[in-house]
């Protein structure tokens, strides 16, 4: 899978790689087992340092979504962990909020973007 | 221990023109450093002062533990430096340079020397002058260090590059970055290059050091709020909150920038100022460094 990364988006880097790998890990675009690219490789693909690929996938790591083995390499975990509800949905309000902060900063009305919101949900169904 | 210590430095130009004035920050092992700020802020100066250029009028300046003008020779061994207006020998050829630099460090590792030669493309035999600017820089660059220097200095290496030889550098620093063991700082108005290499961003302003920050902190604790510049809004009150660190009036909106993630401002905003209908975002290095710097106070 090819990651992307902009210097000049909303998000720092770290947070982008990991918003990739989990987006491609919900889509199904990464399987478990499937290995990543090291520190070193990914850094030089995307040009970026490679403490920050390292950051993105401590950070992966702690949430349990992929697993390092000594000497191997990096994978996708068999059992992606499943978050607690409560957890879940504030993550979601916090990036809903990101969402429309960005729509009413940019003019967009709600209704729009709530069309968006189903035309991406339909994208991604299987 | 930190490779690169100032403290509490002074320095004045000529006619009294104060441009440092108590800057102190360190660079400690590994670190990649962004040294930003406008022009005219000090950067340069700073730089020139690590490296033993230009003296401080007072405070205290190390190097990898040294002191650059005294022990400039040791200094300069383990130090790598690269400028924007770095002069090469015009007359020289690119071979003879190179050669010059491999007889004065002991360290020199022809290995890497290799390397660089087969990812560069000028050629060996071109005499400095007939370079171009971005053929120059790689020479610069690989002079700086092929000797696998504990400390790179950086001063706005892709000035004046086009943005190919710009990526080509940057890409090389990534490199060695890989390699592992080298500390970086750099100065640059590429925010994007920043944002790409940094780990930790030191933002000179006002001939002090304004922010010192990892990268990533920087940009999820600090948010810019845009607010309708009504009547009944005051300045004074949102700039007396020791959130704030700035806030201006542009196109008939207040722009403010503020401790805190955007969540926290929004309700700093709402609840203690009583500030209905701003729009707050966690914006990227380019964006926060305009809405600091950018414009009148």
């Amino acid at each position: 899978m090819q990651l992307q990364i902009n210097p000049g988006d909303e998000l720092p880097i770290y947070r982008q790689i990991m918003r990739q790998i989990t987006d491609a890990i919900v889509g199904g675009h990464m399987k478990p087992g499937d290995k990543l690219a090291s520190h070193r490789e990914l850094a030089a693909q995307l040009v970026i340092a490679p403490l920050t690929v390292k950051k993105a996938y401590d950070e992966l790591e702690s949430e349990g979504l992929i697993h390092t083995q000594r000497g191997r390499g990096t994978f996708i975990s068999e059992e992606p962990p499943v978050l607690r509800p409560a957890e879940a949905r504030e993550r979601l309000r916090d990036a809903a909020r990101r969402l429309l902060t960005q729509a009413r900063l940019s003019g967009v009305p709600y209704d729009d973007v709530t069309g968006l919101l189903e035309e991406i949900w339909e994208d991604m169904k299987p | 221990m930190s490779v690169l210590e100032f403290r509490d430095i002074h320095r004045s130009y000529g006619h009294g023109q104060e441009v440092l004035s108590g800057a102190t920050f360190s660079v400690e092992k590994g670190q990649v450093v962004g040294l930003l700020g406008k022009n005219g802020a000090g950067k340069t100066t700073l730089i020139h002062i690590a490296m033993g250029m230009l003296r401080a009028q007072s405070g205290r300046v190390r190097v990898l533990g040294l002191d650059p003008e005294k022990d400039a020779v040791e200094m300069k061994r383990r130090v790598g430096f690269v400028s924007e207006d770095q002069i090469l020998p015009p007359a020289m050829r690119v071979k003879q340079v190179i050669g010059l630099h491999r007889d004065l460090y002991p360290g020199w590792d022809t290995e890497l020397e290799g390397q660089l030669r087969q990812r560069f493309n000028f050629s060996d035999r071109a005499r400095v002058k007939a370079l171009s600017k971005g053929e120059a820089r790689q020479v610069a660059l690989l002079c700086a260090v092929a000797h696998r220097p504990e400390l790179l200095i950086l001063d706005e290496p892709a000035g004046g590059l086009d943005p190919a030889a710009r990526r080509e550098f940057l890409e090389t620093s990534i490199d060695l970055l890989s390699d592992g063991g080298t500390s970086i700082l750099f100065s640059s108005h590429y925010m994007s290059d920043v944002e790409r290499m940094a780990d930790r961003i030191v933002l000179l302003h006002d001939r002090d050091v304004l922010i010192d920050a990892e990268l990533d902190t920087l940009r999820e604790s600090y948010a810019v709020a845009v607010m309708p510049a009504e009547a009944g809004l005051q300045i004074g009150a949102i700039s007396a909150s020791p959130a704030c660190l700035r806030i201006r009036e542009r196109q008939g909106t207040l722009r403010g920038v503020f401790r805190g993630n955007a969540e926290e401002v929004r309700s700093l905003l709402e609840r203690e100022l009583a500030v209905q209908g701003a729009s707050v975002a966690q914006v990227p290095l380019e964006e926060l460094f305009v809405e600091l710097l950018g414009g009148n106070s």
